[in-house]
């Protein structure tokens, strides 16, 4: 276990320098930051200035090898933009996008592996067919299309919750049930159909014919060998998540890493987009190591 | 808790925080980005100014933007033109800093100093690029600034320098200090900004006591957050969104469209081309269809207040016949009129511009113009918009410029001096009245500016002008704010009623 561990820690790091030297030459192809901090009319001596003030007027192999050697030393440099460290300015917006993104996975997980279990074992009844509807309409659903809706029916018709922003419990519940919806819907077709083919193996007809009853069928013996194929896919679209719900970000005024990347890309801020993406590249590391455990704790097969 | 008990202690938390705010005049304001920064040096950028200018930061002079009183007193009490170039100005007494320490003559000076310096990258200090400005400072309360070459708007140049007191370091600060009547509190990232209203303040003391500015990229949400009473203004929404008469104001923005030619490429470089471009387009069909009814058919670059805007100028009529022929005529004396034009425009440049270009793509082509319209993003735009031009072929660039200042000056030597960074001509009388009318004062400023206007649309046919925007702002009802052509650029707090 702790080899496995450790190969993917090595593989990961390398595969993370590689997005560094990309990131860092792609982003600075893109032309020249000063044009969009400045005004138009700026003069050429102001646009000299900023360059000059930011290292920009240095070829973009040295500008590489000083922001390797500060990144040795933890320095992510400077957001152009906003003037002060680039780390820190990712790492708020972070916060945000984490707490989204636990918490929606969590309800997600939990709800889809109920509803998608008692749905492939009623399968046929007006339950699984309600069931199978919800999660077309959830997967196939736009979400700026539902977060508008969701805002003008919940907020500004009946007033129950605010329309957007962070600040009380109440602020969540908006953004939350809109990224709930599509994970949801992917998982519990995942869910339904992973469980479909475990109910019908002969050591479900064994404990049938035991005598054991419907909810041990379901969730001790079919559901621990149906959950490989949903961990995978609860794997990806926690991956999403984590990069940043742009869309919710955008419209409910949620200060998350995703919106923060879109904005940064647009404006040029380099620090800001490598810091970004060294950030949620680890922490999908982070979590693909997690999935990988979880895989070795289903399946014994997989620790040997 | 039942649903029903929890939406019941929903709806009693929201009545009473409603009440709070009311007994406290404070106000929500939600803007449509993030402020970067809070910085005074920085205030004429939309968002920041609407933060800082004259509620954080105050300037010597301010601009009577709700009537025509012109350049008033704000920090400077008075001032005097000297001598050929030196104006004097006399500071306003007993006026203090949020950290403080009083005003002076020296907080002057270093706030100038601080714009031209290298540490930093103010924005403010394009305003004064080419002029040799020398403050000196006489006594506490009255300071000389002398410019070369002489600057007769010398207070309306005062109207854009944020004054911070002498300590203040050449480096970006991020809790401003200022003079004006309230004081950053609080700044979340990407949350809120609070204002609180300072009890040391020298002027009047306003009746909004502290403002949370709220940011939404969202104009929808914008909107509903006025409607929802989570925001008392949102200063710039969308005119989809202005459907409640009770609460949208329209107003003119400040704003004027444009399609910037270069005169330097064929077949832009014929002027019946040029004219036939002009004729091509049916303006007042955009009027309450793709753009608001309040928009105006724009003759000048710069909006109908500002001084020397020419009212004698006929805008161009529709006549697509006479346009086609115009073509023909100079297509028989060899002008390539049937060369790929690329028309540029910004997405998201102003509400309904990707329409707006279609819309003038599909006119020019109708009258025999061969262009293909490319609508990009602001980065790629900044490219085909200001010098060196992008040089294989000719490109007409649809752009949006804004001047709520007043004077002609800050856009008309950018804009068409030979010079300038987004001039597409190069024209010796245009230079020279650009020259003449900066460095005039009074009436004969006033007409040189009218004279430049009127030869740059009737005889130059410089550009395609098109029209002065208008924009909208959605105002709760419990509040007294009509907003103005600043209103892009500033949001005064003291002018905020709460009925």
């Amino acid at each position: 276990m702790q080899r496995m561990i450790g190969k993917r820690a090595i593989s990961s790091l390398i595969s993370l320098f590689g997005l560094i030297v990309l990131v860092f030459f792609l982003s600075r192809l893109t032309g020249d930051p000063s044009a969009l901090f400045l005004p138009v009319d700026a003069s050429e001596e102001m646009r000299q200035n900023f360059r000059e003030l930011h290292g920009l007027n240095d070829p973009v192999l040295v500008q590489f090898g000083h922001y390797l050697g500060d990144l040795v030393r933890g320095d992510f440099g400077d957001s152009l933009r906003k003037a002060r460290p680039a780390l820190d300015v990712v790492l708020e917006a972070f916060v945000w996008t984490l707490q989204l993104a636990v918490i929606t996975m969590t309800l997600v997980t939990v709800a889809a592996i109920v509803v998608g279990s008692v749905a492939a074992f009623k399968v046929g009844t007006k339950f699984d067919r309600v069931a199978s509807l919800l999660s077309l309409i959830g997967a196939s659903a736009p979400d700026f299309w539902i977060a508008i809706v969701a805002i003008v029916l919940f907020s500004v018709n009946l007033g129950w919750v605010p329309t957007s922003g962070t600040g009380s419990v109440w602020h969540w519940i908006l953004p939350i049930a809109v990224l709930f919806i599509r994970p949801f819907g992917l998982i519990l077709q995942v869910v339904r159909g992973s469980m479909l083919t475990a109910l019908g193996s002969p050591y479900v007809k064994t404990a049938r014919a035991k005598g054991v009853k419907n909810r041990p069928i379901i969730f001790v013996h079919t559901l621990r060998n149906a959950m490989l194929p949903v961990i995978t896919v609860i794997g990806d679209q926690a991956a999403a998540l984590l990069n940043g719900a742009v869309v919710v970000e955008t419209i409910f005024g949620f200060p998350g890493v995703g919106k923060l990347m879109i904005d940064s890309i647009l404006q040029r801020d380099f620090n800001v987009i490598l810091a970004a993406i060294m950030v949620t590249a680890l922490a999908i590391f982070l979590m693909n190591l997690l999935i990988d455990l979880a895989y070795a704790l289903l399946d014994p097969r997989i620790r040997t | 808790m039942k649903p029903r008990y929890a939406l019941a202690g929903l709806l009693l938390a929201t009545t009473t925080a409603g009440a709070a705010l009311a007994q406290d005049s404070e106000v929500t304001i939600v803007l449509g980005e993030e402020l970067d920064l809070v910085e005074p040096c920085m205030s004429t950028r939309s968002n920041i100014g609407r933060v800082i200018l004259q509620n954080i930061s105050e300037t010597l002079t301010e601009l009577d933007v709700r009537g025509d009183g012109g350049v008033q007193p704000r920090l400077a009490e008075s001032w005097e033109e000297t001598e050929d170039g030196t104006w004097r100005f006399h500071l306003r007494e007993g006026v203090t800093f949020s950290d403080g320490s009083s005003f002076d003559a020296e907080d002057v000076k270093h706030s100038f100093e601080r714009t031209q310096s290298d540490q930093n990258t103010c924005e403010i200090s394009r305003y004064y690029e080419g002029i040799d400005m020398q403050f000196e400072v006489v006594d506490d309360l009255t300071l000389d600034i002398t410019a070369d070459p002489a600057q007769p708007i010398m207070p309306l140049l005062m109207t854009l320098l944020t004054i911070v007191p002498s300590e203040t370091p050449m480096e970006f600060v991020r809790e401003p200090v200022g003079t004006g009547p309230y004081v950053l509190s609080a700044w979340n990232p990407g949350q809120d900004i609070r204002l609180e209203l300072r009890d040391d303040y020298w002027g009047e003391t306003p009746e909004v006591t502290a403002a949370t500015y709220v940011f939404r990229s969202d104009e929808a949400v914008r909107a509903a957050m006025v409607e929802t009473g989570e925001a008392d203004i949102a200063p710039s929404i969308s005119v989809i969104e202005a459907d409640d008469e009770a609460l949208d104001h329209a107003y003119p923005n400040s704003e004027t469209t444009y399609l910037r030619l270069d005169h330097s490429v064929a077949p832009m470089d014929d002027a019946r081309v040029r004219e036939a471009l002009n004729l091509a387009i049916d303006r007042e069909a955009f009027l309450g269809t793709i753009l608001p009814e309040g928009a105006e058919i724009a003759t000048a670059i710069v909006p109908p207040t500002t001084i020397g805007w020419n009212p004698d100028i006929e805008p161009w009529a529709f006549d697509p016949e006479r346009a086609t022929e115009l073509l023909e005529e100079a297509e028989a004396d060899g002008v390539p009129v049937d060369t790929q034009i690329r028309l540029i425009g910004r997405t998201g440049n102003f509400p309904g511009a990707t329409e707006v270009y279609e819309a003038i793509a599909a006119m020019l082509t109708d009258v025999g113009f061969n262009i293909d319209l490319q609508m990009v993003e602001v980065a790629e735009h900044e490219q085909y918009y200001s010098k060196p031009f992008v040089t294989d072929g000719p490109v007409i660039v649809g752009a949006q410029h804004d001047n709520s200042r007043g004077d002609p000056v800050f856009s008309m030597f950018f804009k068409y001096d030979s010079e300038g960074r987004q001039s597409g001509i190069s024209d010796e009388k245009v230079d020279d009245l650009i020259d003449r009318a900066t460095a005039a004062s009074g009436d004969e400023r006033t007409a040189l500016w009218s004279e430049l206007f009127a030869y740059l649309h009737d005889e130059v046919i410089a550009d395609g002008l098109l029209f002065h925007m208008v924009g909208f702002a959605r105002v709760a009802e419990d509040i007294d704010f009509t907003p103005t052509i600043a209103t892009n650029s500033q949001l005064q707090l003291a002018e905020i009623g709460l009925n």
